[in-house]
């Protein structure tokens, strides 16, 4: 292991709220003089780690496009049965979390936080002029930008405005756009157990001449990723080792990077955000298979997750929010599966949720080119968590003001 | 406008910069040996491989128990051929189409139909024809069962393979509408390939078939146009559209020049794609040989499976036994990219997005395992900072002097200039 030296003394103690903001303004400035790197990676190391009991943000990225429809099922809605008749979820199946709405059959793990008032559904959550395109879609959750015109991801925003590049990671081995900045990604982190350095005995003094060398372009960027990864890796393994696990996760690698969240929040290392990705969801044929496989991952996983964080005395900060790049096409299509589509749920969990169906059901009956129409932007769904759960400017973050559903307890 | 072409005889440097980017690095040998020729003979003569294939690859992929094991194998036997193939640039463009029209390892297991897609790829890899390129790819059962046109049936469309065709193999976002879509997977209808899905036989190979009865025969609009299309008329109305000569020649420009390339050049290389009717070969020519692409140092970020293969191939091609050549895909798996297996059908976005603190990790555990370790390899060759950086002197590797050829060249490999092409 290395000490980075590179790093820039540290501002003082910055502990009062007056000191931070000024901090905050002067980097700000500096932001703005130096050429090549952003002023936040240049203070990180100043910040001190956030205080204790801050909250954390979990995001999980359905990849893919999931199928919001046979996820929280309108199972009295007799459009929805004529307009699926192979994939549908038979209504003896759902699992009733209201008069008319009930959950796919594979999301029973989640049944105990959702009759603890702890799980909340987001109905009809898109955007403004849908895009098909997985990719253009979730770049447009992932910038918070419909006009695409944003190349930032919101969570990379955030960290630039709480000016720590270490405040948001995602887990995986390659970071999604949300966690990107002009300059630089936030950290990704494949496994916690894989996340350090050790460099050979003697070349301490020769890595570290050789990253200081001058340079510009593409290879400032990986000097300067190459210094932030050696401070980031010693901060992970310094702090890890507090963690045992308070609760039995499945097998597979989302439980195991959801694992490895709960590490990272029981050490204390400060994270804000922590992302992690469950993919296959573009589930064009043979719809039920796939997609009940996949919930029941990401049920058991979460429900694992939750129990955990909850034998930690931790399970009051940290809240679960959930999205995929869009929902699919109402009626399914001839190879049992469903084609791309608009608007579909998201969900929250945690104790900090206010439980419960946030908006109305779709209307199958008015639909546009087959699809659902968007009634919530996601935008307020993200405001909602920036603003009331980890305390920040969710305007100067999202550009705009938005208002979504009180799903933050 | 078209490129203005680059008329200096190569420089030391200029030759270490057009092996860095067309044969993932070279040794002093092949440095000297292209030192002092004209761009255009140069590019001319990376451009002319052939088709054949490494001897002594350990890898059969259909020696494999069991179905996953088959496509570790078909990982193992092209990274072998990227290691020490005597057609670098030829697997070069052969990953760089595999991250065009992609397909997955997720849902396509079959080793015959992936080998089937390597080899139409491996075929036009620098193809005079790009539309018999998109219509061979197209056509490919692997294709046909990744993007489920397989289940695209007369009056049951599955738009999948319609939509990817014209978003990411063709002519990009913008220049289509959800219309288009939906008619092109009218007209696609039919395309399928033999055994179908769920086939238990892994040894088979699927093979392409028109079933007639599952066509819709009616008339549609397809990018302006109308007609009763028929598959292939789509195929190719979409591959000559004016806007696919812009989006395949930014991808190349990508690939060769920089991560973010720039617009006038790529508009150039468009041009002369249009000019030529899809000539690749012509559009490659013209790029290697030309001035902007001399002038862009260092100006992309190596892929994981790039990385792998600049290291094992500037350290002298060691020869790894096939354990180790298996580790290594998995190894590039790890860093975000697991050949064959892109996140998503966008494939791997490149750049910037490679790097990330495990993927940094990552390279200087293999950079070790490739020097320092017990278990390394002999070095055969001792790199120089050319091979190594592309420069002849360069500051980042001044006052290493003191250490141990092996410990020089760790650093090295770990340098970011190493990691950049």
């Amino acid at each position: 292991m290395t000490t980075p030296t590179d790093s820039p003394a540290p501002a003082g103690s910055e502990t009062t709220s007056t000191t931070r903001r000024d901090f905050l303004k002067l980097s700000a400035l500096a932001l703005a003089a130096t050429s090549g790197m952003p002023g936040f990676l240049a203070r990180a190391a100043a910040q001190a780690q956030v205080q204790g009991g801050a909250k954390t943000l979990v995001v999980v990225q359905l990849t893919g496009g999931n199928d919001g429809l046979n996820t929280l099922v309108p199972f009295t809605n007799g459009a929805y049965y004529a307009a699926r008749p192979n994939i549908a979820i038979p209504r003896k199946d759902v699992l009733g979390v209201t008069a008319d709405l009930g959950m796919h059959p594979a999301l029973r793990p989640l049944m105990g936080l959702w009759d603890a008032g702890h799980l909340a559904w987001m109905e009809n959550v898109g955007y403004p002029n849908p895009n098909r395109s997985h990719f253009a879609s979730m770049a447009i959750w992932h910038t918070a930008d419909p006009t695409q015109a944003q190349r930032d991801g919101w969570i990379g925003r955030m960290a630039e405005k709480i000016g720590d590049p270490f405040c948001a990671s995602n887990l995986g081995a390659t970071g999604p756009q949300a966690v990107r900045t002009a300059r630089f990604a936030l950290p990704s982190i494949d496994s916690v157990n894989g996340f350090q350095v050790k460099l050979p005995a003697g070349l301490e003094g020769a890595f570290d001449a050789l990253l200081a060398a001058p340079r510009q372009g593409e290879a400032a960027y990986l000097s300067q990723a190459t210094r932030q990864m050696m401070r980031n890796t010693a901060r992970v393994q310094e702090n890890v080792k507090k963690y045992r696990a308070g609760a039995t996760y499945p097998e597979g690698r989302f439980a195991t990077q959801l694992r490895d969240a709960a590490r990272l929040i029981a050490a204390g290392i400060g994270q804000r955000v922590i992302y992690v990705s469950l993919g296959g969801f573009d589930t064009h044929a043979g719809q039920r298979a796939e997609q009940d496989e996949l919930l029941g991952t990401l049920a058991g996983g979460l429900s694992a997750f939750h129990a955990d964080l909850k034998a930690q005395g931790l399970a009051d900060r940290v809240i679960v929010m959930g999205f995929s790049e869009f929902g699919r096409r109402v009626a399914e299509n001839d190879s049992a599966g469903t084609d791309h589509g608009k608007g579909s749920v998201m969900f929250a969990l945690g104790e900090g949720v206010r439980g419960g169906v946030h908006g109305s059901s779709p209307d199958l009956e008015t639909l546009s080119d087959g699809d659902i129409i968007y009634r919530q932007d996601f935008r307020g769904v993200y405001a909602e968590a920036l603003e009331r759960w980890l305390g920040l400017n969710a305007r100067e973050i999202l550009g705009s003001e938005f208002t979504g559903p009180r799903w933050v307890a | 406008m078209t490129l203005t072409p680059y008329t200096r005889p190569l420089t030391a440097e200029d030759a270490a910069h057009f092996l860095r980017r067309t044969a993932f690095g070279g040794n002093e040998a092949q440095l000297r040996a292209l030192t002092g020729q004209s761009a255009r003979a140069a590019a001319r003569d990376a451009l002319a491989f052939g088709p054949a294939m490494k001897a002594g690859n350990p890898f059969d992929p259909a020696s494999g128990a069991t179905p996953g094991a088959m496509l570790q194998l078909t990982r193992g036997a092209w990274l072998f051929e990227l290691l020490y193939g005597d057609f670098p640039l030829r697997e070069k463009l052969t990953l760089t189409w595999s991250n065009h029209f992609v397909v997955g390892t997720d849902t396509v297991r079959n080793h015959p139909s992936l080998q089937g897609y390597l080899g139409v790829l491996r075929r036009h890899a620098a193809t005079t024809d790009f539309t018999a390129f998109a219509l061979d790819v197209s056509r490919s059962p692997a294709m046909l069962r990744y993007l489920d046109n397989d289940l695209n049936r007369r009056g049951k469309p599955n738009e999948n393979f319609s939509r990817e065709l014209l978003e990411l193999f063709t002519t990009g976002i913008g220049h289509y509408t959800e219309e288009d879509v939906r008619e092109g997977a009218r007209a696609l209808s039919g395309w399928t390939f033999t055994g179908g899905r769920g086939n238990q036989r892994y040894l088979e190979e699927p093979q392409f078939v028109f079933q007639e009865r599952q066509h819709d025969a009616g008339r549609k609009t397809y990018l302006g146009q109308s007609g009763n299309f028929r598959p292939e008329d789509v195929v190719r109305i979409a591959a000559t559209h004016p806007a696919t000569a812009v989006f395949v020649s930014r991808k190349l420009h990508r690939a060769f020049v920089a991560d973010a390339p720039d617009e006038t050049a790529v508009q150039g290389s468009a041009e002369t794609f249009r000019r030529t009717n899809g000539n690749v070969r012509a559009v490659l020519e013209e790029l290697l040989s030309s001035e902007v692409f001399y002038a862009s140092r260092q100006r992309i970020i190596r892929s994981p499976v790039e990385y792998v293969v600049a290291a094992v191939r500037a350290v002298g091609q060691p020869k790894l036994d096939p354990k180790q050549v298996l580790n290594l895909t998995q190894t590039a798996g790890r860093m975000g990219q697991l050949l064959l297996q892109p996140d998503t059908v966008e494939g791997w976005t490149g750049g910037r997005a490679w790097i990330n603190d495990n993927v940094l990790l990552t390279r200087m555990q293999l950079a070790a395992a490739l020097t320092l370790a017990n278990s390394a390899p002999p070095l055969r060759d001792v790199p120089d900072a050319l091979v190594l950086t592309g420069r002849e002197r360069d500051p980042a590797l001044a006052g290493l002097g003191k250490l141990s050829v092996k410990q020089r060249t760790y650093l090295g490999l770990i340098a970011p200039e190493f990691q950049l092409a």
